[in-house]
């Protein structure tokens, strides 16, 4: 049998009458459906069209022009901004460092940028910038507290004090009351590190945070008198040193047993020193090495001393230091030690 | 799964009306009637389109009137096709079974019915339908021969095809609403798949649908069609008769077929009178009963006589156990069973639709446009279960509206 005949072509079946639509052949109700079924299509893909191109805009506006997005859902004018802050920071201050354009509407408002910008200045260490609809914007801050202030200069601008808080940042305290700021002593020993429009954040604030929050409630007496915090042997052997008006330099041991009882030693060696006569002067006491000893320097009284050279005197744990040179102090037993001084 | 709806308008463009019913297919393949629109036909002569214009509209009002009752759109259309241009011939291949165990395959059947469906037709025309006989492997009947064993399988198509573009006339009626035409199915074969029971065409009847313009039949056999035709002859023709006959017009001689008109003469007394229209006005007239009888008995035993000499041999008494079964317009004039039984020398009946066709349409008229549904739903059943390219989904279906 040939492949012809085991093949053959297929017979035409009305299937093959092409059911096309010739309009001239179509009744009023045929046209009428005709164009139904066409605006049908073209709605459909005007609607189809329409949702492209409005998610188009919507992804080329999202990536150059965020603002553009949020303007558009509202236009209500702002009317407020409310404040809510644990600091010192006031409603005047915000509303110069947001610099809210004038006239704007809540939802034109790019709550982001907003927050970069009260983060900025570092005295704010969390901002949430929020909308209250209609036309309410509110601020909630969380403010750092300064512990040290340290003299810097920013570019060409005349050198100034600024602020130094636990966690090492750097910036200039904005709203603080001016004794209060004074009483606060000075950092030395570090080197400031631009980072961006300021400065890169401290190591060891936290540890000098520590000591002076300890003096501060502790011994406020002793605290006031502190006027520099050095944490120049910080990073080589732990210490922090601390010079105030009666002792040029007081070294305080990171890794010792605790600034309070630190503290206490000191308060009790200053009273002990006040006590002799003639009084005589401390220029040094090393409160770092710790135990029941503690090596301190004395000055002449009145004399000038740079402290870098004092004389070195050995006495004994009895003994009444030596007019010049230095000293181990010998503290109290155990019964009457200075860490259970009431201060 | 999203539940899709189609809805199916089932459309008959007589010679004397339109009748269309909309089907409401849900998903689960169920069927419910929802909409039936009517018009009175024009431009249609002897099942075929003569003025295109008048046809789609009447055909057009119709739909816009099923559509009305149903409240919904026609999604596509199964549309009936009659007419004396409809032709039908028989033709058969063999096979020999390729296996060497003699096994057939599914390469068997699919080339011997191939074969059987590759008669060249004349040009211009074109196939309607290709209705399969049972197969027989080795001289035997069989209902499914895949993996039967035998040597040599035989099928044979009865094949029903007709003019181009008479056919397309049809199918552009339906076009000019907007609307495709799904399936196209012949007429006598709806009315048969609507009335003529599983039984009885495996005993064997001949279904025959006679409308205004045409007479459609269909022969059953061994549980499948064996033999469809058309005559061009219908109940226009009996009131034509009468018209002329009796002189009167149309509208006049087709009240009298109504009224008195029978398939057989009963009237004994020759001198029995009828009144044309039976209210006394002026140009009421009397008519003799016995020649109405006698003239529409008359073109109805013509009519089962053309019926009778087409079918020819195909047609015996004794592998026709379930009888005539008549339906269409014509088929409820009083005496035609009788007359059916005379000349089929079978039993006749008039067809009865099933008990789940709601009242309205239980007309021996409605039984091939309701028909055309169940057929048309059948035959897509049965085209569904062969593999097939998966059918589109909404897209494809709004741009077939267009």
């Amino acid at each position: 049998m040939s492949q012809l005949t085991l093949n053959p072509p297929p017979t035409r079946t009305w299937r093959d009458i092409p059911q096309t639509v010739t309009p001239r052949a179509m009744s009023r109700e045929g046209k009428k459906r005709l164009v139904f079924a066409v605006g049908n299509i073209v709605g459909i893909v005007l609607v189809l069209g329409a949702a492209g191109w409005g998610v188009y805009e919507l992804v080329s506006v999202w990536e150059t022009n965020p603002t553009r997005i949020t303007a558009a859902a509202s236009s209500v004018p702002l009317r407020d901004v409310t404040l809510r802050t644990d600091g010192v920071l006031d409603k005047s201050w915000v509303m110069r460092t947001l610099d809210l354009p004038k006239d704007a509407s809540l939802m034109e408002l790019d709550l982001s940028a907003l927050q970069n910008r009260l983060l900025a200045t570092g005295q704010v260490q969390s901002a949430v910038v929020a909308r209250k609809f209609p036309d309410i914007l509110t601020v909630t801050l969380q403010e750092r507290s300064p512990v040290a202030r340290v003299m810097a200069q920013l570019g060409s601008a005349a050198p100034q004090a600024y602020m130094v808080s636990r966690d090492g940042a750097v910036y200039q305290g904005s709203g603080y009351d001016q004794r209060l700021a004074d009483t606060l002593p000075f950092l030395d020993g570090v080197k400031l590190v631009r980072s961006g429009d300021g400065f890169a954040r401290i190591d060891g604030m936290d540890q000098v945070s520590d000591l002076l929050g300890t003096a501060r409630t502790s011994t406020p007496a002793l605290y006031h008198t502190f006027r520099v915090v050095s944490l120049a042997r910080f990073n080589v052997d732990s210490t922090i040193t601390v010079k105030s008006t009666e002792v040029d330099a007081i070294t305080f041991g990171v890794a010792s047993d605790g600034f309070y009882r630190q503290l206490a030693r000191l308060d009790y060696i200053l009273d002990e020193t006040r006590r002799q006569n003639p009084p005589q002067p401390l220029k040094a006491v090393n409160l770092a090495v710790g135990g029941s000893q503690v090596p301190v320097a004395f000055g002449a009284a009145g004399a000038s001393d740079d402290g870098n050279n004092p004389r070195t005197t050995t006495v004994s744990k009895t003994a009444a230091p030596a007019p010049f040179g230095t000293a181990l102090f010998s503290l109290p037993s155990r019964n009457s030690s200075p860490s259970k001084r009431d201060f | 799964m999203i539940s899709r709806t189609k809805f199916i308008g089932a459309v008959e463009i007589g010679t004397s009306k339109v009748s269309v019913l909309i089907g409401e297919l849900s998903q689960d393949r169920s069927l419910h009637i929802i909409g039936v629109g009517e018009c009175q036909s024009r431009g249609v002569i002897k099942g075929s389109v003569a003025d295109f214009r008048a046809a789609s509209d009447a055909t057009h009002t119709a739909l816009m009137a099923a559509e009305q009752s149903a409240g919904t759109r026609i999604d596509e259309v199964y549309l009936a096709q009659t007419g004396g241009h409809l032709e039908g011939f028989y033709n058969e291949a063999a096979v020999n079974v390729s296996a060497a165990d003699n096994m057939i395959s599914a390469l068997d059947i699919d080339t011997v019915c191939r074969l059987a469906k590759s008669k060249n037709l004349p040009d211009g025309r074109m196939v309607v339908h290709h209705l399969r006989r049972p197969y027989r492997l080795d001289g035997r009947i069989v209902p499914d021969p895949l993996h039967l064993v035998g040597q040599r399988l035989e099928a044979g198509y009865w094949t029903v095809h007709g003019p181009e573009a008479k056919i397309a006339d049809n199918i552009h009626v339906i076009r000019g609403f907007n609307v495709r035409v799904a399936e196209l199915i012949l007429s006598s074969l709806a009315s048969g798949a609507m009335l003529a029971s599983p039984e009885d065409r495996q005993n064997g009847a001949l279904v025959i649908d006679i409308g205004a313009g045409t007479t459609d039949f269909v022969l059953y056999r061994d549980g499948s069609a064996q033999m469809t035709g058309v005559v061009p002859v219908g109940g226009s023709h009996l009131t034509n008769d009468l018209s002329l006959g009796l002189r009167l017009t149309e509208g006049q001689a087709e009240k009298l077929k109504l009224r008195f008109g029978r398939g057989t003469i009963v009237t004994k007394d020759r001198a029995e009178k009828v009144w044309l229209n039976g209210d006394f006005a002026i140009g009421d007239r009397q008519f003799p009963r016995y020649s109405i009888e006698q003239v529409t008995s008359a073109r109805i035993w013509e009519i089962f006589e053309v019926v009778k000499k087409k079918l020819g041999p195909a047609f015996s008494p004794e592998k026709t156990a379930a009888g005539v079964i008549l339906t269409g317009g014509t088929a409820k004039l009083p005496g035609i069973d009788e007359a059916a039984a005379k000349v089929f020398g079978v039993q006749a009946r008039l067809g009865e639709a099933p008990g789940w066709v709601a009242e309205n349409l239980r007309d021996p008229s409605f039984s091939s446009v309701l028909g055309l549904l169940q057929y048309g739903l059948s035959s897509r059943a049965e085209a569904a279960a062969a593999p097939r390219r998966k059918a589109a989904g909404w897209v494809s279906k709004l741009f077939a509206t267009v």
